[in-house]
Formats: structure tokens, sequence, C-alpha cells
């Protein structure tokens, strides 16, 4: 743990409580990360640099205000802190706005996320580059000639996460996050240049791929783009890929949030316990998942983390309900976001279930688009391939699907045994039926 | 996850349209209003003298390069929200650090720090400059203040404003919401308003100063009706001076956002598929933004990622569509009196009478095409490097009248206003979404829709707008942001009513 800012966070609660905030909670984060992207093999930007967070939650007289600075002098910290609670008494009062209760605190688990990679202060300046380099290559050479441009990139960085409570809480996370991919574009026909993409996550170096994967993957996928059109508007079967269903579950997971449920924003509000599904959507919250970017031991209100069946075989369990949003409810709080999401894979690959759909579209990509948590009302744009019997026919573009989410989840037949793990919503791809595909 | 490469416009509340008919221009002699301030801040604050600058460009180009920058930011910025009837929350931030660049060609090399001490800034310094390897360069011996004109004159400087003036206004709204409609169920109103101070220095020996402003106050309601419910929201705001904010404002979004949601009650399915589209004035050009502002930012032309790379100078849309982008507008979102690489803010037409005239470029590209900056070189804070951007981004007005461009679709869909938006650069394709609009039968407007998203391609939409109308408006929201390479920058947007032949509307209701 880094002593000098555990030693500013404790200095904080003290700071605020002298000048008079009833309680207080108070989160500090760095990051050290280095930024490197190559274009025509040589480097277009070298970025590198530390940044620090302090955030304080002032409850003074029933009120409460947040506030955050860089400024981390402690003259100005102090001022900062002072005039923070000023301006907090001048609001108007909130009664469920406390500090939880401490009993949420307890029964934290103990064990090893792996979210910190050990070897990551080994990384030298020619490692980076090395695999920036080698990703670039692998892209330029399976793209072949028909590539304009390609741009290979990494990210690491360092993180640590400090979290401290006037009421006993202490909490501290060290993380590693490492990032690889490309983007190339290509020369279709006419002025058409798609562009597509492939970047991988991990917080440790051994898992990831090799940037030679990475790199033809990238190239692989924009490839596949060529030759994109829109076919008629019809009701098609459509297989949604593993690492784009976040962007469509998005939608759907924030109307399962307690400040949507309590401001009548949410779709969901009076489902629990009911069917809100297919028997196949199941939907897992385990902070507990060796290596993945969502892993916690505690959450931002300071609640000991635990695994829960949110979705049971489209039946909905639980919401994502904080202690504020419980308070006001008059509800069991569980947690107020997602860690890491699950969707527990099926038996057959994306090619077994192409070959029995007949024809179809795969979506490998979305555009736009939205999503009304209030109605459940979506809308959005696709690319990817259309198929017919597992055979690829052409891609697809400037097409759109949509429906409304308390419909549209009926419809998903299969899981697909594909789970994307480079994400901490590990979702695998979903195949629905009779879903309204717009284009010409 | 981090650095995925999309842009997208994102909106972090509903914009809003005003009513001015004309672009307005500043009257002569405006310019020479006193500042809020005078130039000098981070000198007199944090001590940011001449030599210290010159000390920090030095090693910037210690292994030479073509020129470097530096870029300090304070930016203090407050919210107070109201919900459940009280104003019972604030949120404030401080953003204090400074970002250092070092360009080769178009090469960057880039490092920031939060510390304004000598040896951290070298220390970023010394990262900016690894992208060059060769003799080192010297920067300026001088720096000169760069003139520049002030197109958000303040009368008051917002951190100057108490938040007992912030708190009856956010009030205000919440109470006349729910005056406005029995069906009203739920309000969140916040106001927010952002005070940016940044300095760029040169190693060519530019220094220049800018307070940017940024405030708007926003409402957003629930209505319930027979079990249903709808929501809408509304803001207004800008680069305004707090005076803007008046009890007529407050009465225009508390209007706009309860009419907006309790319409949504009586509207219908949306359809599904290609037909005519007509966008309402105002907010829509949004789709400008999209179909084809992003494709003209010069960095995705220079390295020919663009599906406009081989059509400047070319015709690309019909003979009345002129397409400027500007950032000189008073007071609106989109407006700079300077670049944030120290170019003075400025006006440019990229499709001059159907004819593309002007990519937007920062200091790299005009390297690049051997031309000057048009002043689009922007960034998101100290902490990221500068890319072209758009600042406020029309299409100026036709001739006809909306009732004759509604008329000219005879059966379509007519768009009111849109809450997101993203495109595919080398494709050219975008999607925008419709959360207000009308269908069109029969030449008349009739059922309300809502939620739908929009496809079309940028290059075929514009030779596809076929008419114009004489009712030209600018959007006047002060809460969206445009987002590229993982920074998010204000701008803003604005266009007549205008007809597109065809675009495809992502329905769920297939046509008959």
């Amino acid at each position: 743990m880094n002593k000098e800012m555990q030693d500013l966070v404790v200095w904080a609660v003290k700071t605020a409580k002298s000048a008079g905030a009833d309680e207080c909670r108070v989160r500090m984060s760095s990051e050290r990360f280095v930024n490197i992207s190559y274009r025509e093999r040589k480097p277009e930007t070298i970025k590198e640099a530390s940044s620090r967070g302090f955030g304080i939650e002032i409850f003074v007289n029933g009120r409460y205000s947040v506030q955050s600075t860089s400024d981390l002098r402690k003259d100005a910290l102090k001022d900062f802190i002072s005039n923070a609670i000023t301006t907090t008494k001048l609001l108007a009062e909130d009664p469920f706005r406390t500090l939880p209760d401490p009993k949420y605190y307890k029964g934290r688990a103990k064990r090893d996320l792996g979210v910190l990679d050990p070897e990551y202060k080994k990384l030298t300046p020619e490692d980076r580059h090395k695999l920036v380099k080698a990703v670039e290559e692998s892209c330029l050479a399976k793209g072949g000639k028909k590539v304009i441009s390609v741009t290979a990139s990494e990210y690491d960085s360092h993180d640590e996460l400090l979290l401290m409570t006037s009421n006993g809480f202490e909490g501290h996370m060290e993380s590693t996050f490492y990032q690889a991919g490309a983007s190339m574009t290509v020369q279709d026909e006419g002025d058409r240049r798609p562009t597509g993409y492939n970047y991988i996550a991990c917080t440790k170096k051994k898992d990831m791929p090799t940037p030679e994967e990475i790199g033809a993957e990238a190239a692989k996928r924009t490839l596949a783009l060529l030759g994109g059109k829109k076919i008629k508007t019809e009701a098609l079967p459509i297989i949604i890929e593993n690492r784009n269903v976040p962007r469509l579950l998005g939608g759907f997971m924030s109307a399962m949030y307690g400040s949507n449920i309590q401001q009548k924003r949410s779709f969901l509000a009076d489902k629990k316990g009911k069917k809100i599904a297919s028997k196949h959507f199941t939907i897992i919250d385990n902070p507990f998942v060796k290596g993945s970017f969502g892993s916690r031991l505690f959450d931002n209100d300071g609640f000991a983390t635990k695994k829960r069946t949110m979705i049971d075989a489209g039946v909905l369990k639980e919401f994502f309900v904080d202690w504020y949003y419980s308070r006001k409810l008059g509800w069991e709080p569980t947690t107020g976001r997602p860690s890491n999401l699950i969707i527990p894979p099926g038996k057959r690959s994306v090619k077994e279930i192409m070959k029995d759909l007949g024809r179809g579209i795969l979506i490998t990509g979305f555009i736009g688009g939205n999503s009304n948590s209030t109605t459940g009302d979506t809308s959005i744009g696709i690319t990817g391939q259309l198929f017919d019997k597992g055979k690829p026919v052409h891609a697809v573009a400037e097409m759109n699907i949509a429906d409304n989410h308390l419909k549209f989840w009926h419809k998903l037949v299969e899981v697909a045994n594909d789970p994307w793990i480079y994400s901490s919503w590990r979702t695998p791809s979903l195949v629905f039926t009779d879903v309204v595909v717009s284009g010409l | 996850m981090k650095n995925i490469t999309r842009r997208s416009f994102l909106k972090t509340a509903t914009s809003a349209a005003a009513v001015s008919l004309v672009v307005p221009v500043l009257p002569e002699g405006w310019y020479a209003l006193a500042r809020a301030d005078e130039p000098g801040y981070f000198e007199n604050e944090f001590g940011i003298t001449d030599g210290f600058c010159k000390k920090v460009l030095e090693e910037a180009l210690s292994k030479g390069g073509d020129f470097a920058d530096l870029y300090f930011e304070h930016t203090i910025s407050n919210w107070v929200i109201l919900e459940d009837g009280k104003v019972n929350r604030a949120y404030s931030d401080v953003a204090l650090g400074v970002g250092i660049r070092t360009v080769k060609g178009e090469q960057v090399g880039f490092g920031f720090t939060q510390e304004l001490s000598k040896k951290s800034m070298l220390n970023a310094a010394s990262t900016a400059a690894t992208i060059a390897s060769a003799k080192a360069k010297k920067p300026a011996g001088k720096f000169k203040w760069l003139e520049t004109k002030n197109y958000y004159p303040l009368k008051t400087l917002l951190t100057a404003v108490p938040i007992e003036s912030k708190l009856p206004l956010v009030q205000s709204v919440n109470d006349k919401c729910f005056a406005k409609s029995p069906l009203i169920v739920k309000v969140n109103a916040q106001f927010h308003d952002q005070q940016k101070r940044i300095l760029v220095v040169t190693s060519d020996g530019i220094k220049a100063e800018d307070l940017q402003p940024r405030n708007y106050l926003y409402a957003s309601v629930v209505a319930e009706k027979d079990g249903r419910r709808e929501r809408a929201g509304w803001n207004l705001g800008g680069r305004k001076d707090f005076s803007f904010y008046t009890n007529a404002v407050v009465e225009e979004i508390a209007k706009e956002a309860v009419d907006r949601a309790v319409i949504l009650f009586d509207s219908v399915q949306p359809p599904a598929g290609e037909m005519p589209v007509v966008l309402g004035p105002g907010v829509t050009g949004i789709l400008l933004h999209e179909a084809i502002g992003h494709g003209m930012e010069a960095d995705f032309n220079r390295k020919k990622i663009s599906t406009f790379a081989t059509m400047l100078g070319k015709k690309v849309a019909e003979p009345f569509v002129t397409i400027i982008d500007d950032g000189t507008i008073p007071y609106l979102l989109g407006s700079i009196n300077v670049d944030d690489e120290g170019t003075p803010g400025q006006k440019t037409v990229l499709v001059d009478k159907g004819i593309l005239s002007s990519y937007m470029y920062d200091k790299i590209s005009a390297r690049h095409y051997k031309v000057k900056s048009t002043g689009n070189g922007r960034r998101q804070s100290y902490q990221h490097y500068v890319q072209p951007r758009m600042r406020n981004t029309y299409m100026l007005a036709g001739p006809a009248t909306p009732e004759d461009v509604i008329k000219s679709a005879k059966n379509g869909i007519y768009v009111q206003d849109v809450s997101n938006g993203q495109v595919k650069i080398g494709e050219g394709d975008f999607a925008f979404y419709v959360s207000q609009g009308k269908m069109i039968e029969d030449g008349k407007l009739t059922a309300p829709i809502k939620d739908l998203n929009i496809m079309g391609n940028g290059p075929k939409m514009l030779k596809n707008i076929t008419v114009l109308a004489n009712d030209f408006e600018m959007s006047k929201g002060g809460g969206g942001a445009c987002g590229k390479g993982g920074q998010a920058v204000p701008c803003g947007f604005g266009q007549p009513t205008c007809l597109v032949k065809s675009m495809t509307v992502g329905g769920v209701r297939r046509r008959e």
C-alpha cells in the first residue's frame, strides 16, 4: 500500500471531522500508465504519466455533498474540505443520506482476486515497443493489399484505490491493466473504407494472447466488413457475438439499478420474482472471478461483496440497490453496481448453431442506438454477416434492430459456449429468433 | 474498458433548440469589452513565469522535434442537484495540471503532471521528448500574448456566484414542472457550472490564456398515465453569464420537459425500413455532426481513413448546401476564443455551395496539408493531447417553408429531438437516436413516435438533402459533449428543417 496516500486519507478524515463534518467517506486513487501507438512502422504517440484523484463525501446536519480535486497541496486541500463543509450546510436536508450501517462492512472475503500482476514492474519501454510493433506487423501481413492504414497500440497501468469512512471502514485495492490491439482501415468499393479493430485487455500480461494473434484478428475482423450492404427489412434470427453483447445488455441492466427504480425510471421495477426472459437468460454477479476487472472485495459503499444470482432462468431475482436508495425504497441493500456479470455459457459453438439456424445475421458490431430505461424500448444500428445454413453470404451495414427489452429477451433461444473473458461482463454469444432487422 | 476507438456523440442531458433565425454575430466594438479577468492568472496563482516555461520547453525539445507546447489547466466544476423535491445534493470538482507535448512530423510525445512544480514538469517534459531522437532544439527566447477576441464575456465569474443563488433556480424548475401537469410523478433538476482556465505556451513563442465558462440548467421528468410511464428532459445553457438564467428560461425548460413527456403517451410504434426523413430545426444538426462532421476532421483524412479523404474540392452536395464549423458564435457551447494549441477561434466553411472546401485542421494536420490551422485543435483536459475537433457545426437555411419540406416528404418520419449518435469514419455510416418525432402521413405531421435509431451513410445522405427550409436554428443546450478517441469536448450544432430523401429507420413495425 502507498504509505503517502494512506497518510493523506487518514489526515483528510480527521480534518473533515475537526472542521465540522458529522461523517465522511474519503476515496483516493492513483494510476501510473504508459500508452504507445504505432502507425506506418513508427511511434505515432507515446504517452506516460501518473495521476491521483481525491474525493470526499461529506455528511453534515443531515446534508450531503461530494467533492473531488487533483490539487493535493495540503494547504489547498484543507481549505477545500472546509469550504465543502460550509457549502454542504446550505443544501436541503436529506434524511436518507447517511453512511452505511457498519454491519454491512463485515464478512469481507479473504482471498486473492488475482488482479495485480507481480511482473508489472519488470515491463520495460523496449518490451512495450516490441509488443506494439509485433501487433502492427501481424495486422499488416494479414490485411494484405487492401490495407490503407493500421494503428496498433498498447496501454498498461498500475492502479491503486483507498477508501475510508469515519465510521470504521477501510479498504485498499491494487491492480494492473494491460491492453493491446489494432485498428485497421481497408479499401472497399468506391469511397467506402471499412475500419475494424481488435482490442484485448487483461489484468495480467501472461493472460494476453500473443501480439501476432491480436494483430491478425484485427485484420480478420476488418476484412470481414468488406462489401457491407443492407438487405430488405424482415424478421430474422440473429446471433450477437460475445464481445458485443454488453452494449445491448447495458440498456437492460440500467433498469436493475435502485436509483432508476426509486425514481420511477425502470421498466423492471415491479418485475421482481417474475419471468422477464426466456429460460436461457441467467445472470450472475460474481465479484470473485480470478483476474477479472470487475473483481472486488468491497463495493463503493464499503459493503463486503457477495456472489448473487440476479436473473435465474428468465426469472428476475435481485436488483442492484446501494445503501442510499435502499433507504429510500425501504428495501434491503444488495450492491450499487455490477462487479463481474456472468451469463453461464451453453454447450454449442457459434458455428454449430449457425448451421441449424438457416438464414440469419451474425452481429459483430453496434453503432449509435440507445435504450429507454423507463419503457424498455431500444433501437440500435448493427454491422455483421448475413449467413445461410452456416455459410457466410455477405457483410451487412447500415442496418438496425429494435424491440422492447420486455419482449426481446423472451426471444433468446440459445447461449453459445464462448464467454468473452477479456471484460468484466463475461458474456457468451447469444442467439435470438424473430427479430425485426431494418434495412431497405 | 479503456481506449475504445469509437467516435460518438454522447449526450449527458437532453439538448435544446433555439429561437434565433440567423447565426448571431457580435456587434462592432463588442470585442473591446473587458474580460472577466486579465491575462496572467497562472503566473499570479501558481507562479508560472515565462522563464519557467522556457526551461520546460527546452527539456521537451531536448531530443529534437518540430515544436512543443505546454497546456496549463485549472477547472472548477459545480453541480447542484434536486431529487424528490429538494435540492439535497451538490458535487464539485477541481482539476489542476499541465500537459506537455513534443511533436515531430506527425508523431507526438506526451506527458502530464498534476503538480506544477519544476521537478514534476521537467519529468513530464522529458517523457514527451522521447518521441524524437535528434539534436536538441531551442524554443523561442520570448513569449508574446496572442491577441484573441472574446466570444463569451462574463459580467460575473461563475465561481463568484454563491450557491444560495443557484438553489432557488433548481427548486423553481421542479415546482414549475409539477405545476404544469398532474401526470408528472418525478422531477430531477440540476444546475451545472464550470469555469475552465487555460494557458497555452508554445515553443514558437506564443502564449494564450482563456477563461471558458460552461453551464446549463436541466430538468428531467417522469410522467405516469394509466399505469404507463414516459420520460423526457430539456436543458438550456452554453457558455453563458449567470444572468442568462431568468424566470423565462426556467419556464421554458419546465414547459419543454413536461410537454415532451406527456405527448409520448400518444406515441405509436415507429416504422422500419428505408423512407424519407425530415429533420426539424436546431438540435437535429447532430446529423451533420455525425454524418459528415467527424469525417471532415483532418486527422482522419491525412491518415486516409475517412470516406471524405479524396473528396476535397469535389461536389459532395447540391449547390444550395453550405456547411460551416464556427467557434465564434457568442455564448454557444462549442465557441472558443482560442483553441487548445494557441490558434485563435475562427469560422471555417466546410462545404461551400455543395463543394467540399476545407477539412478541420489542428497544427499537425495543417503542416501535413501545408495550410494554416483552422483553430480546431482541441482536447478534453491537460491529461489529453490535441486532436482536430468540431466547434459549432451548422448548415445554412434554404428558401422553403418548413411546411413545404414536410409536404414534399409525403410519407416518412419527422425528427424533433435526438439523444445519441455515432459514425464509422471509413465507411461513412452513421446512426442517431430519435428520442422524439412524428409520423409524416400524406404530407402532414401525425402521431408522435420515439425511441428509434436512424442509420445512414454520410456522403450518400449529403447528396440526398433535397429541400432546405428558412427556419435555421442553433442548438441551445449546454449539456452535451462529443466523444472521440476517449476524449469528450463540448460542441454545438444547428440547421434548418431539411428533407433527406431516404434513410433507414430502425423501428419494430414492418410497413405493409
